[in-house]
């Protein structure tokens, strides 16, 4: 990625911005609201067109190659992206679906996911009637049916409570360790200490990169809170 | 192509699933046929008429023998004089008058000519001008049969002839107008109404990073409710032939087609509101504001477009309301062929094809800023 930049009219969303990120890395992507995060983020999933900059996503160019790059990514967003009227197997199978995936094996997937996550007497439950906790571990698990290279998630733990945010990191940890990259939003800044390495941006500018321990040594503070307050006050 | 039937299939589930919304939708039809069937006719039976008659001779009992045998009529008084019609219309209801002149039977058979006089009550002007056709076609009636018989025929001749709707029918007038409106309301208000939630609940962004092509979501979204506004339609054409004996004079094919092509325009309607609205409230708002209204009012269907001021007659053109309606009553009453309603298919295919052009390139643009 590199000085990658969205303008909406005379306001810089995302202002030059430059990182790489490994692969099966977790890689946090901190800031207050508004501190172009989440614009960041749509652009690399192809959501908004970049004004300038270039970026290569899984060995794909951006700009022009956009068609292998979204077969090869996953996505959660922050706000509950499935369907609340269709059933967690529906949902399921209609993103299996447009995602490629033959009919065979999605059925053998969707069947292990579900079993993977515990959710087997779920399985034909609305979505709208299964608590939130499950319906963002049911998100991400959806977001995976495909196989993608990475995953981006856009604030997935938000609204969830603290055991399920731990659960949804162990299974983070657990994806990541098959070679998945996860590409991960927050606003917590605990969770910020649970990625590989962060970057913090502000103002649509990327203020600092690296593994927590680096980043809150630098700055000569012991957590990624202080390094944060400091960054929103200035 | 297994893409799109997957994205139907998940249209169809949002559909069924939303039972309240569905039996709406297909109760819609029902009520409102019988409704505008029962309540809004414009036939008028057993209209109060007085007759003042000043010849009292055989020819004019004739008349009114044919008056009242009409079924349009109920004759409730004979009034002596012009004053006591003036009483008859506020005391009995009466509100038609006919003056017979003096001589009536000689005046036909000598001179061949004879003056009857109408008085209308006007104050409602729908019912006035109604009643005036009917007694007109009644004298119509009566000056032919004279003739029939007569040595030396009668030299005025109303020549007053209803073609196509000679019962005048009201069932003719309602029936093409509520197919337009339901076809609306299914096809543009609903599936803007879904996109727009779509977007609003951030499930569209989710379609847009699938690899899945843009226009297999739209389409997938547009496929279902014109079948369900198909489905609509048939219900409104059954119930008309049946209940009110509303002929289908045309190919049946023929107006299937034109019924798809409208539904296409209608639903592409819908597509380009919510490209242009954020939430749903307001694609129904718009849906509501810039085509449902301008539908009643503007198609031909309420109020005749011929009386309107200039501008509205231009503006009607903009709906694709009008070119149906003008198009679906040529091939149900007068039984058009595909020949001569060709036009209007191509202008409503024409504005279809704009829409759609049009509001795909603004959510590319949208996704572009």
């Amino acid at each position: 990625m590199h000085e990658l930049t969205k303008k909406f009219g005379d306001f810089i969303a995302v202002d030059h911005i430059t990182f790489q990120v490994k692969k099966g890395e977790i890689f946090g992507f901190l800031g207050a609201n508004g501190a172009g995060k989440t614009t960041a983020m749509k652009m690399m999933c192809g959501l908004l067109r970049p004004s300038s900059g270039i970026a290569t996503i899984a060995g794909y160019d951006l700009k022009t190659q956009s068609k292998q790059i979204k077969k090869r990514i996953g996505y959660m967003s922050q706000k509950f992206s499935l369907y609340n009227d269709l059933s967690v197997t529906e949902n399921m199978q209609l993103y299996g679906t447009i995602y490629g995936v033959k009919p065979a094996a999605l059925q053998v997937r969707i069947r292990e996911s579900l079993k993977d996550l515990g959710m087997e007497k779920y399985a034909d439950k609305l979505v709208g009637a299964i608590p939130l906790g499950w319906k963002q571990k049911l998100a991400f698990a959806t977001a995976l049916l495909h196989k993608p290279d990475i995953v981006f998630l856009d604030e997935p733990t938000s609204g969830v409570d603290p055991i399920v945010r731990r659960e949804f990191w162990d299974r983070i940890y657990k994806t990541a360790s098959t070679g998945v990259t996860i590409f991960v939003t927050t606003h917590y800044m605990d969770e910020a200490e649970y990625c590989e390495r962060i970057c913090i941006m502000s103002n649509g500018k990327v203020m600092m990169i690296g593994t927590p321990t680096q980043i809150k040594t630098d700055i000569g503070v012991d957590s990624i809170e202080a390094v944060f307050s400091k960054f929103v006050k200035r | 192509m297994k893409e799109l039937a997957m994205i139907l299939k998940k249209e169809f589930w949002h559909i069924l699933r939303d039972r309240v919304s569905l039996f709406l939708m297909l109760s819609m039809p029902i009520v409102l046929v019988l409704l505008f069937g029962f309540t809004i006719s414009s036939e008028i039976r057993n209209a109060k008429i007085a007759i003042l008659d000043h010849s009292m001779d055989s020819q004019s009992k004739n008349l009114i023998e044919k008056i009242s045998a009409s079924g349009y009529f109920q004759v409730v008084s004979y009034p002596d004089n012009e004053t006591e019609i003036d009483r008859d219309f506020k005391s009995k209801g009466g509100k038609l008058a006919l003056i017979i002149p003096a001589n009536f039977e000689e005046s036909l058979a000598k001179e061949q000519i004879a003056t009857l006089q109408i008085i209308n009550d006007v104050s409602d002007l729908n019912v006035a001008s109604i009643l005036n056709n009917y007694i007109r076609s009644v004298i119509y009636d009566f000056t032919s049969d004279y003739n029939d018989l007569a040595t030396d025929p009668l030299l005025f001749d109303i020549s007053v002839k209803m073609e196509y709707n000679q019962e005048m029918n009201s069932v003719y007038m309602f029936v093409p107008g509520i197919i337009t409106l339901i076809m609306i309301i299914v096809t543009a208000l609903m599936s803007s109404i879904t996109l727009s939630r779509e977007m609003e609940t951030g499930t569209m962004n989710m379609l847009l990073i699938t690899p899945v092509k843009k226009v297999y979501v739209v389409i997938g979204k547009l496929i279902p409710y014109m079948f369900l506004s198909f489905i609509c339609t048939i219900i409104i054409l059954v119930l008309s032939v049946l209940v009110f004996h509303m002929p289908i004079r045309g190919n049946l094919l023929t107006l299937f087609v034109l019924c798809v092509i409208f539904m296409l325009t209608s639903a592409s309607f819908g597509l380009m509101i919510s490209a242009l609205v954020k939430t749903q409230l307001d694609a129904m708002m718009m849906t509501m504001m810039g085509l449902f209204l301008p539908t009643v009012l503007l198609s031909g269907f309420l109020f005749p477009l011929d009386n309107m001021p200039y501008f509205f007659q231009l503006l009607a053109n903009v709906f694709p309301a009008k070119w149906f309606i003008i198009a679906i009553k040529d091939v149900m009453i007068k039984g058009s062929g595909l020949h001569e309603i060709w036009l209007y298919m191509l202008i409503l295919f024409g504005m279809a094809v704009f829409l759609i052009t049009i509001s795909l390139s603004r959510i590319d643009k949208r996704r572009k800023k």
